[in-house]
């Protein structure tokens, strides 16, 4: 039997299965380095990436990797860069947290909290002043929002009417600081509301409110309205990095794991067991074959520590 | 009788001459803007973008508010997309607020990158003690000389300035541009031929025998004081202005040491870890140990207090002083 699901639902499903796959076998390697992954959040990389098109650029914090692999960057060579091997698109120097790829749309991650907000106005104004229909989106954490760098950034997108999304995804811990603790606003989005841009507070563990509500915050920003600001709602289902401990109970975590935003879609789309299964096979198929291609490469040289320098 | 022959240079101020190589680079190439507080219809802090905006606009010249971090974020971003901003901050204590996206972001992004993209960014601001107090006085050249992938320039007089800044505006990657407060009422001879100073090369401004003087921007001028006043006492001093912080003309100084066999470094920002140490060190390492003193700011705030001011950063007096100690080593 065929399922009725739209081939679109379909592969926003096997998107957020391919994130969660990917993430799982490089967390199962024990070279895997110091990670931010984003088990919980793949409806808004996913959601957010499925309503751009292919001219715009995304800019992320450090949690990057769901957002790279949801924008189309190649997996194989995504591994590799994470594994710090020459076949990344940076050849293995930037890793998760300042790896780009801006021919697959990802103009790049920036590490340091908040530091990627102003870099992106930049970028959209560079588009702005080429004439190009193109926006930029750049992704921030409920832990960014205390930077005196998105206040600023906020300020100057409104003013100059920049075609930049600023896409907050809360959730709901910075490390071990609930969003609630560090921030007076009572809504992350009231923000963005305070510069008078359009400003909206969704769900971001149903991809497809996540995909909506992108499409129609962009369809704005194209048309030339401005800056818009989106705060999604999600969870994170693991510790903050690979390297940092766990501060949630067990309870917490299992309670959690039950609005796991992935088991929520399937749950909507009723598939069939051997089309669910096809499709998670493929997910897995593709990280394994994606670190086959990491262990192929080799690290760089290590002469080639001065190349590019400046 | 022949035509008088045109004259191949013309007298400046340093904004002047800031303004003209700007002029000439927007130009030339349509990717050149310029952010900033007050750089549009003002004309810049220190009228050093006077006419600019009335020529490109402002799409081109962009007034931006009181956010040296994300001025300086948006000037990176724009130019990893593709264009040449010139940002401008009015003073260098101020580039603290921006050393994220300056220093984290735009020094290192050809790096991370393996080359795919680069930062081309001027970064123009001041530095110098004028009356102006702990926040408005500082010299932290040394600060950025260490950051790979960032270049520092400081020229002393308004030709330089000049061909510093054109030089900066064709540059591949972030530049910091650094011009002194105490060096905008002195006018300069600049050619009237366009042409650019490159990075990485000193000038030697008075030949000597005796010691060589390392120094730059406002410096050179305290430096060059002393020089004469020493004359008058029989020591002749090499002068030498390092136009260029990052990258260093080393062979240039080495190659006066080496004559003079002293070396004498003076710079009015902080000595501990400060640019006459680097160049010691430097020199050294290539030449072996010479008798050297270096002069720079007590290690104390540059207070708006004329009095303490005066006490805490170098004078003519007190080059003469380390000349003297660097003669008797």
């Amino acid at each position: 039997m065929t399922s009725t699901v739209t081939p679109q639902r379909r592969q926003r499903l096997l998107d957020m299965m391919r994130i969660r796959a990917f993430e799982t076998a490089l967390a199962s390697r024990k070279d895997h380095g110091f990670q931010l992954l984003s088990s919980g959040e793949e409806a808004v990389a996913v959601g957010l990436c499925s309503a751009l098109e292919p001219g715009d650029d995304l800019l992320t914090g450090g949690r990057s990797i769901g957002p790279a692999l949801a924008r189309g960057v190649p997996a194989g060579p995504l591994m590799a860069e994470l594994l710090g091997k020459v076949d990344g698109p940076n050849q293995g120097r930037a890793g998760r947290g300042h790896m780009s790829d801006p021919g697959s749309g990802f103009f790049g991650a920036h590490a340091v909290v908040g530091g990627n907000l102003s870099v992106a106005a930049g970028v959209a104004l560079a588009r702005r002043l080429s004439r190009s229909s193109s926006i930029v989106v750049v992704m921030f954490g409920d832990g960014a929002c205390g930077q005196g760098a998105l206040h600023e950034t906020l300020n100057i997108a409104a003013k100059l009417r920049l075609p930049l999304l600023f896409l907050c995804n809360n959730n709901g811990l910075s490390v071990s600081t609930a969003w609630d603790d560090a921030m007076a606003t009572s809504r992350l989005s009231d923000l963005g509301a305070t510069f008078g841009m359009p400003s909206r507070t969704i769900d971001g563990l149903d991809v497809t409110t996540v995909a909506n509500a992108v499409a129609d915050s962009v369809s704005g920003i194209r048309r030339g309205d401005g800056p818009a600001f989106l705060e999604t709602v999600s969870i994170r289902l693991r510790s903050h990095s690979t390297t940092a401990r766990e501060t949630r109970s067990r309870e917490q975590l299992a309670e959690l794991k039950l609005r796991c935003p992935i088991a929520a879609e399937i749950g909507r789309l009723g598939l069939p067991s051997d089309e669910l299964s096809a499709l998670e096979q493929q997910a897995r198929r593709e990280a394994t074959s994606a670190l086959a291609f990491a262990d192929a490469s080799p690290y760089p040289i290590a002469d080639s520590v001065l190349d590019h320098v400046g | 009788m022949s035509d008088s022959a045109a004259p191949t240079t013309s007298k400046m101020f340093f904004r002047e001459a800031v303004a003209r190589a700007v002029r000439e680079e927007m130009r030339a190439n349509s990717r050149v803007l310029i952010l900033g507080q007050d750089v549009g219809a003002f004309g810049g802090s220190y009228r050093e973008y006077d006419g600019i905006f009335a020529e490109f606009g402002p799409d081109r010249v962009i007034d931006m508010p009181v956010a040296e971090n994300a001025t300086i974020g948006v000037g990176a971003g724009a130019a990893a997309a593709g264009f040449r901003p010139l940002v401008t901050i009015t003073y260098m204590d101020f580039l603290m607020l921006g050393f994220d996206p300056l220093i984290n972001y735009a020094a290192k992004l050809r790096y991370k990158t393996a080359g795919a993209l680069t930062a081309p960014l001027v970064v123009k601001t001041t530095s110098g003690a004028q009356g102006q107090g702990v926040a408005h006085s500082q010299c932290l050249e040394a600060w950025l000389m260490s950051v790979p992938g960032l270049q520092v320039v400081a020229p002393s007089n308004p030709a330089d300035a000049y061909g510093l800044m054109k030089s900066a505006l064709r540059a591949d990657g972030p530049v910091v541009y650094i011009d002194h407060k105490r060096l905008f009422p002195t006018p300069g001879e600049v050619p009237v031929e366009e042409h650019t100073v490159p990075f990485g090369k000193a000038a030697t401004r008075r030949s000597g025998q005796d010691v060589t003087l390392v120094t730059h921007g406002y410096m050179v001028v305290v430096a060059l004081e002393a020089a004469r006043r020493l004359a008058e006492q029989g020591v002749d001093c090499d002068v030498i202005d390092l136009r260029s912080l990052a990258p260093l003309d080393l062979e240039h100084i080495v190659a006066s040491v080496e004559r003079t066999g002293r070396l004498v470094t003076v710079e009015e920002g902080q000595l501990t870890c400060g640019v006459g140490v680097e160049i010691a060190a430097r020199v050294f390492e290539s030449i072996g140990p010479r008798p050297v003193v270096r002069v720079g700011a007590l290690p104390a705030p540059v207070s708006s207090n004329r009095v303490l001011e005066r006490a805490c950063v170098p004078d003519p007096d007190s080059v003469c002083a380390a000349v003297a100690a660097v003669m008797s080593q």
